[in-house]
Formats: C-alpha cells, structure tokens, sequence
C-alpha cells in the first residue's frame, strides 16, 4: 500500500516535471537554427553580379563556408576582409565561399565590392528566399557544409580572423 | 502508520478526525460542532512525512502554500504592468536607456531586475509551474478521500456525530418513532432528496454533486494551463509580423519559404464626411475616422520543382481581402492587418541644370528606383548620370563613413556623378542629393540635379498567427465555468433521522446555505411530530432542544 503509493506519487510528480522541464528548455535553450549542425544543408540556386548562375550541390566533394551578409552590418564588413585575404589560398585546398547578400539592391551590392576590393562572387538572395530556407534571422550568420553536403556548423555573430581562419581550415576536405 | 479501527469496525486511514463509517470522532476536538471539512477524512498529505518524494508532494499539497504562490503571482503579474513590457516600447528604441531615460531611476531599476520581461522570465514561468503542480497535488490529495468518504459513508451515525452536527436536535416524547420517520421519507423524496434506510434510520441526501464543482474547475484550470504551456512547444504557436509594400511579394515566415504574399493594394477607407448618419459622430472627432483598413492580397505558394533561391517558381493560391478582423487563414496561419506605413519612398524622378554651361537640357529626366536603382542614365546630348553610392537609410555610422541603416528607403540619399559631354572618368561633379539635401562634394558644380518628383507607396503590415493551444484553452475555460457553476449553484444538504431506543435524533448537515437546509427542516417538522432541530452556532442557544412543544 505504501510502496503503491510512492510510486503513484512519484509517477505524478517525474510527469509534471518532465512536461514543465521540456517547456522551459524550448524556451531559454540556445534556439536550434532551422538549418543546424548535422542537417543536410538546402540546396539552392543564385546568380551572381554577372548573372552567372551557381547551384550549392555543384560544390559536393568540396568545403564550402556560406556567409550571409548586409552592406549596413558592420561585423559582416570585417569578416569579408578575412575572407577577401584569404579565399584564393582555400580554394586550392577545395574551399569555397560563397556569399550571399540579403536583398539589398544590385547597385549596393556592386559599389559595396568595388569599395571594399572584393574578388570573390557575391550572390543576391532576392525575397531572402535562400535566408528563409536556411532560418537566417540576425547577421553575420555562417553556415559550414562540408563535402558531403553536411552543415558541421552554425555560426552567428561577429568573429576574429583566427576564428574565420579555424573554420576555413576545418573545412578541407580530408581525402 | 497505522491504520485506526472505529468501534463500528471501520478501519480508517491515520489522521482521520470522524470515522470514514459512521462518523465517530476518533479525536477529541474542542467546541460543540464537529469540523466537517473534507468529512473528517484524513488528507493523505499531512500524515505521511517520509521520503523526499513525500517531502515535495506534501510540500505542494498544502492549501497554504498554494495560496501564496496565487499571491506572489498576483503582485508579480501587477509589477509587469508597472511600465510597458520591452515588446511595447516604441520600435527602435534600445531597452537598456529607454527605461531609465524615461521612467528615472525606478526604470533603470525595472529594467536590471529583468522585469521588462517579466512574463517569461524564468522565475514567473516557474511561478506558473509551481501553481499547476499545487493544483494538481492538492486537489488529488483532498478530492480522492472526500470521494471515498461520501461513498462509504453510512446511514446510521454514531450518536457522537450526530450529537457534534451543527443542526442537531433530539426527541424521546414521540409514540410512533418510526411512523414519523416514514412520514419525513416521504416529504423529503418530494423535495427530491436520495433517501437511504438502514435498520429504522435514514440519511437523506441531495445535490452530492455540488461537492466536485471545485475538483471539475481545477480540471479545467489545469487544462487551461496546459494550453498556455503548450505554446511553448514546437508547431504549436507562432506570432510574427510582416511588412509588404505594394505590388511586391514576401514569405510569409514560419512557412518554411513556402508561402508568399503578394500585397496587391492597400488602401485606408474614411467615414463620408457628408453622410448625414455619421455627421454627429464625425463632428465630434477631432480628425477623418477610418472605416476600412484592407490589403488586397495574393497568397502564393511555392512549386515543388525549381530548386530555392533565383529558381523558385511561385503559383498562386487565392486572392484575398484582408481586412481588421477578417484574416487570410491557410493551413492553420492567419494572416491579420494590425498595421501599415503610408508614402514610403519608391522612385525619385530628377532634372539637371545648369547656369553657367549654355546646353539643352530639357531631355534630360531620369528616374531612380529606390528599390533597385540603376546605376547608369545616358542621354542623347552626351551628358551621363552615374550614381556612386546608394544609401536607403542615409546614416554616418561611427567610423564617421556614410552607410545605411537597412534596406528601407525611408531616408534615401544618392551620390551622383555628372558627366558631361567628352569629360574623362575623373573629371565628374559629385553630389549629395536626399530629401531636402543637394550638396556638391567636390568644389563648385556647374550643374545641378534637381529633384523633380518623387513616388511613394503604401506598405502593409500583417501579423502572422498560428494557435494550435487555443481549442485547449478554450476546453479549459469551459470545464473551469461548468465546475464553477456546479460547485456555487447547487449545495450538499444532508438529513439524518435515527431511531435510538424511543429517542428519535435528528441532525443537518449542508456545505453552505444552510437557510434551505434549515427550511427543508421546517417543512419537516410542520408536517410531522418531529422537532426543528437547533443551530448549535447560535449564541442565544444554550444547549441542544430537549423537547419542542409542537410535538406535544
């Protein structure tokens, strides 16, 4: 009867725990992107300044670091310039960028390459579609998607050099 | 613990004040009238004080500690009010200097202690927590005893319960004992009271009912919560908001980049000023009075082949007017029209001049549009047009550079480079031009850009809402209501009437209005040879009635 009881308590109370539990971890855990670390990352098409048209899944069997960025984000600015410094050494070693301007105007983006000496293609999300694709919602964000087509990790914010660097390098491709 | 056995030969639960049975007191209690709260029955909380999980469920159980979980909630949920929630101060305003700037010093305050968000912080949603868990506890705790007493429970009391009852009266001056109590059957089963006999004595019952009313309204303020608690939970409930100008198309976010809506018109409709039925009401009001706020929308959907992105091929869905209380509704989303931002910025039209240089110019008129300006106008006499930088929000950023706030035209300012005929890429004059600004930036110009026109459209602002707990509050809120009404609009009256030995006994006992029990009584007693019972409570009596003269 005892024992009947304690169980019955305890029973109640791991329910009631467990259903108050799982309410506050949805509500204060780090929200999970739409597009996370382990998720196959979203295919998706974008022309670049010249109308050349690029499609994600070409670049299987190689790293590729998907930023997101603004002309009117400041950390997105910085974080270009380490990648403008050092793309051309990570495409030897089969990374890509790809940078992907959140519908700003074509002009914008154009004057915002030529004034920061951009060489890499910078692609226009129209209708932010890629962005809603990928649950983009405060920049810079970074996407790693190895060469299987994996997103290792999700980044959001400002970063040093070296941690652009950390991620650039972890993106080579092992074979 | 162990268990207590009745002289009736119930064994009861430790901790019970009157036998589950026949309502013996098996403790000695102070004053005249027995405590019958919850029937004497022993609340499984107070005896057992063992393991932890005890120790919480105790803890939970306990009437006054859920009480004061209801207060602090109380006067924590009025401190939110105090100043408006973070959600609520105007757009753009940053909330670590817009409490203090605003509200001194006991804003600054507010806002440390977190209180800008005080309805989900974490600390009120454990507060919330805690009040379900005491509800669910304390009213298993009480409500499975009460239950098992009223069923259990038997005609023929124990003399001492009877006795300890707060109507109560007795008579041994009665010939017919039992023929009266026949008689009392029979007026109470027209009064609709459930009559039990057991060996000459009878209970009778009526609106037993009545006694769940409090376990039903906790239900159903149990499900009340779940539902809140539910939209915490994934697909469950989502609450966002949506701008889109005219003649464009945005996701609809939550969609997944599925759905899109096209604003198609928007228009504001005002009352007719000359309407001779609103004339009153309009003179009254200081400005127009909107009638209508609509946006006549599109929803479009997007194909399954086309890969996302420059790809993506939309078809469209229905054609809608969205109107203030009359949402787009799909697939569980309803799109409502809570907002709007009239004359945004859309193209600038612009005219060049100059007093020094003797050219026609009169062909020269360019347009800009703010959403995607071009970068080159070339005209027939030579002259090109270049825009150097583009700002839609013109602001100098800290680094003291030009740049944009966001990609909203609400303060456009355009750099323009003038050539004029035969001048090299370097020898351009380079202006500032924006609403009410045309600054040349490289010494003296020769020409101006002038500008000429300006378009403007109208953008909608929608809020998307998708409510999957709201059939789950709403259930909660009906169940809470019947539980209210069954508890406050029918009450628990019993009647005992025994035969003990030629001395008839007689006791009430009602959960409130004990006027109704008092008169059912009377009914009684009108018709019988049975006395009024006395009110134990009442002051004025001195003790139980011996005899009453009626029955005489």
């Amino acid at each position: 009867m005892k024992q009947r009881r304690l169980f019955i308590r305890s029973v109640i109370l791991i329910v009631m725990i467990t259903a108050v539990g799982y309410t506050f971890y949805n509500h204060f855990a780090d929200e999970r992107g739409l597009v996370d670390q382990g998720d196959k990352a979203p295919n998706f098409v974008l022309e670049d300044l010249d109308g050349n048209r690029f499609e994600l899944q070409e670049l299987s069997g190689e790293g590729v670091y998907v930023n997101f960025w603004a002309t009117y984000c400041t950390y997105c600015r910085d974080k270009m310039q380490y990648l403008q410094n050092f793309y051309e050494e990570y495409e030897d070693k089969g990374v890509r960028i790809v940078s992907v301007n959140v519908n700003e105007t074509t002009l914008q983006v154009e004057r915002h390459k030529q004034r920061q000496g951009l060489d890499y293609p910078l692609f226009i999300d129209r209708n932010m579609l890629v962005s809603n694709a990928y649950g983009v919602r405060s920049l810079p964000a970074t996407f790693l998607i190895d060469e299987n087509g994996i997103v290792t990790e999700r980044q959001i914010g400002a970063k040093t050099e070296e941690q652009v660097l950390d991620s650039l390098s972890e993106l080579i491709p092992s074979s | 613990m162990e268990k207590v056995k009745c002289e009736c030969g119930h064994l009861n639960p430790y901790g019970t004040y009157l036998c589950e049975s026949c309502g013996k007191p098996l403790k000695e209690e102070k004053g005249k009238v027995a405590n019958m709260r919850y029937e004497g029955v022993a609340r499984r909380s107070q005896t057992y004080k063992k393991s932890p999980v005890d120790l919480v469920w105790n803890f939970f159980s306990s009437v006054k500690v859920g009480i004061w979980i209801i207060v602090l909630l109380l006067v924590t949920s009025s401190l939110g009010t105090l100043f408006p929630q973070e959600m609520y101060i105007p757009p753009g305003e940053n909330a670590t200097i817009y409490y203090e700037q605003e509200y001194g010093l006991l804003g600054k305050l507010y806002y440390q202690l977190g209180f800008h968000n005080l309805y989900s912080s974490w600390w009120y949603m454990l507060l919330i927590a805690s009040l379900g868990i005491s509800l669910v506890i304390a009213s298993l705790d009480r409500f499975v005893p009460l239950y098992r007493a009223l069923k259990t429970q038997r005609v023929s009391r124990h003399e001492g319960f009877l006795k300890r009852q707060r109507l109560f009266g007795e008579s041994n001056k009665i010939d017919n004992i039992d023929e009266e109590i026949q008689k009392a059957e029979k007026l109470l089963k027209e009064k609709r009271y459930n009559i039990r006999r057991e060996n000459g004595n009878l209970l009778a019952e009526k609106g037993r009912f009545a006694r769940w009313g409090p376990y039903v309204n906790h239900v159903g303020l149990i499900i009340f919560l779940i539902g809140g608690m539910l939209r915490f939970f994934p697909e469950m409930y989502l609450d966002e908001h949506m701008w889109v100008r005219e003649g464009e198309h945005e996701v609809v976010s939550g969609t997944n980049g599925e759905y899109f809506l096209r604003n198609n018109d928007f228009l504001i409709e005002l009352y007719d000023e000359e309407d001779e039925k609103y004339q009153d009401a309009l003179s009254r009001a200081d400005g127009p009075v909107v009638k209508t706020y609509q946006t006549s929308a599109t929803l479009l959907k997007r194909t399954s082949d086309g890969t996302v992105g420059s790809e993506t091929e939309l078809e469209e869905i229905k054609d809608y007017d969205i109107r203030v209380n009359d949402p787009l509704t799909f697939e569980g989303f309803s799109l409502y029209q809570v907002d709007f931002k009239l004359n945004e910025l859309s193209e600038f039209t612009f005219t060049l001049e100059s007093e020094t240089v003797d050219a026609d110019f009169s062909d020269i008129e360019f347009t800009v549009n703010l959403n995607d300006p071009q970068k080159t106008f070339e005209f027939d006499n030579g002259y090109r047009v270049e825009i150097m930088e583009y700002f839609p929000n013109f602001i100098i950023d800290d680094n003291r550079e030009p740049t944009t706030i966001n990609r909203i035209p609400d303060n456009p300012r355009i750099i323009f480079e003038v050539f004029p005929p035969g001048a090299n890429e370097d020898e351009g004059e380079i202006s500032l031009i924006g609403i009410q600004v045309n600054e040349a930036l490289n010494g003296e110009n020769d020409h101006t850009i002038r500008m000429t026109g300006a378009e403007m459209v109208d953008v909608t602002g929608l809020t998307i809402r998708k409510d999957r707990t709201l059939p789950i509050i709403s259930l909660g809120g009906i169940i809470f209501m019947i539980g209210f009404i069954q508890g406050s609009y029918w009450h628990h009256r019993r009647i005992w009437i025994q035969n003990r030995e030629g001395t008839l006994l007689l006791a009430g006992h009602a959960n409130k209005n004990w006027q109704a029990l008092k008169n059912d009584f009377q009914l009684v007693s009108d018709n019988t040879h049975i006395p009024l019972p006395l009110d134990q409570t009442d002051k004025d009596n001195k003790g139980v009635s011996q005899d009453d003269d009626r029955t005489k």
